[in-house]
């Protein structure tokens, strides 16, 4: 029964909550972006705090800034919690780049979505807007873009731009008996 | 009509120890867990859920079952046989470089030459692989001298996601042991069908979005 909670748990339900986006600065924009290129580099080894989790809509526990500067694809900040209670930052994955880092681990497609919402998946990234707008990536450097077409929304009261729909927070431990605030 | 209770009565021995044994493995379950459904699912923090769900579907249950007996048994014991075998069926598939995978023998000093990084803003550091040169040498720390180093390409599907995993692994004769990956990126379904590699997996979109 544990191993059945934990498969479900760890499976399927944490996904169950649309996902906060990273945020992509490109062409003087600021855009959200649909991409996690952070996982990789964890996935590959490199240095991974554990952050701590405090909202269904953000498992993974902090959000990156990124900037395509030059045609390369560097993390700019970071931000989230980490489980200790310290406030993380670039520094708390990349102590001697505090600052910049080239994303040279990442290749594959970033996906940025963009106009109104055509169709609203609490789940994952599965919302549909009208644009996608996609950056191919190898080894950090943009080798392609593409814009694709998913439709139009004729609607002036559809939401503009990436937005999740809900959430629930998580109340934070006290610790050593002191009161959360 | 004695055999009726005699029948019945068996029935509530058997039913008994299932209710105590699924009290103890409540109380044994992941606090997480419940906490988990709780932020997920408010409304199970109420009395009238509460009430539900720890009193009157097990009571209910318990009654459904009694003159069932027979049919519990029955689900026992086919549990006890495949339950072992159901239970590695829901283990998530680990990826493994297989023979097939492998493309060309480098040596250390070919790859370290090869996967420099440079960046025009100094926004790495100038050793192999960047800022993933510690799990490099961290890897590098298991390479015997018997060991031979490749490259390696293969397909997995993760999630139902289908990657393309790229990297460099160790060979030991005919073992293949640890490997550094270097690439992980989602493929089209037409590029995976000519390389051939697939294995099973559960869907990926779940775990990299929402992980």
């Amino acid at each position: 029964m544990p191993f059945v909670a934990h498969f479900l748990i760890g499976k399927f339900l944490l996904a169950m909550t649309a996902q906060i986006a990273e945020t992509l600065f490109y062409k003087g924009e600021q855009l959200s972006m649909c991409t996690t290129p952070l996982d990789d580099y964890f996935a590959f080894g490199g240095e991974h705090p554990k952050f701590e989790s405090n909202c269904t809509a953000l498992w993974r526990g902090y959000v990156g800034t990124w900037e395509i500067i030059g045609g390369r694809l560097y993390l700019v900040g970071l931000e989230g919690t980490l489980e200790s209670g310290d406030d993380a930052s670039l520094a708390s994955v990349f102590p001697d780049f505090p600052d910049r880092v080239f994303g040279h681990w990442y290749s594959g497609t970033i996906r940025i979505p963009q106009g109104k919402l055509l169709e609203y998946v609490h789940m994952g990234y599965g919302s549909t807007y009208e644009r996608d707008l996609f950056l191919e990536i190898e080894k950090g450097a943009v080798t392609s873009t593409r814009l694709r077409q998913n439709g139009i929304n004729e609607s002036e009261e559809a939401p503009e731009g990436y937005g999740i729909g809900g959430m629930t927070v998580f109340h934070r431990t006290p610790k050593n008996g002191e009161d959360d605030t | 009509m004695i055999y009726l209770y005699w029948y019945l009565g068996v029935g509530v021995c058997i039913v008994l120890p299932f209710v105590v044994r699924s009290r103890i493995l409540k109380k044994d379950d992941l606090p997480t867990a419940n906490d988990l459904l709780e932020a997920l699912q408010p409304e199970r923090k109420s009395l009238w859920y509460r009430l539900r769900s720890n009193v009157l579907a097990p009571l209910l249950t318990g009654l459904l079952v009694v003159p069932f007996w027979p049919f519990v048994v029955y689900l026992k014991v086919q549990d006890m046989v495949l339950g072992k075998h159901e239970a590695s069926n829901l283990e998530e598939p680990k990826f493994a470089v297989v023979r097939a995978d492998l493309l060309e023998r480098v040596s250390i000093a070919e790859i370290e030459q090869c996967e420099r990084v440079f960046d025009p803003l100094s926004a790495v550091p100038d050793l192999p692989f960047g800022h993933l040169n510690t799990a490099w040498r961290k890897f590098l720390e298991d390479m015997t001298p018997d060991a031979e180093m490749w490259t390696f390409s293969a397909h997995w599907t993760d999630w139902g996601s289908k990657e393309l995993r790229r990297g460099y692994v160790m060979v030991r004769g005919n073992v293949i042991g640890p490997y550094f990956l270097t690439t992980r990126k989602d493929v089209d379904e037409g590029d995976v069908a000519q390389v051939g590699t697939l294995r099973t997996g559960i869907p990926g979109w779940l775990q990299r979005h929402a992980d």
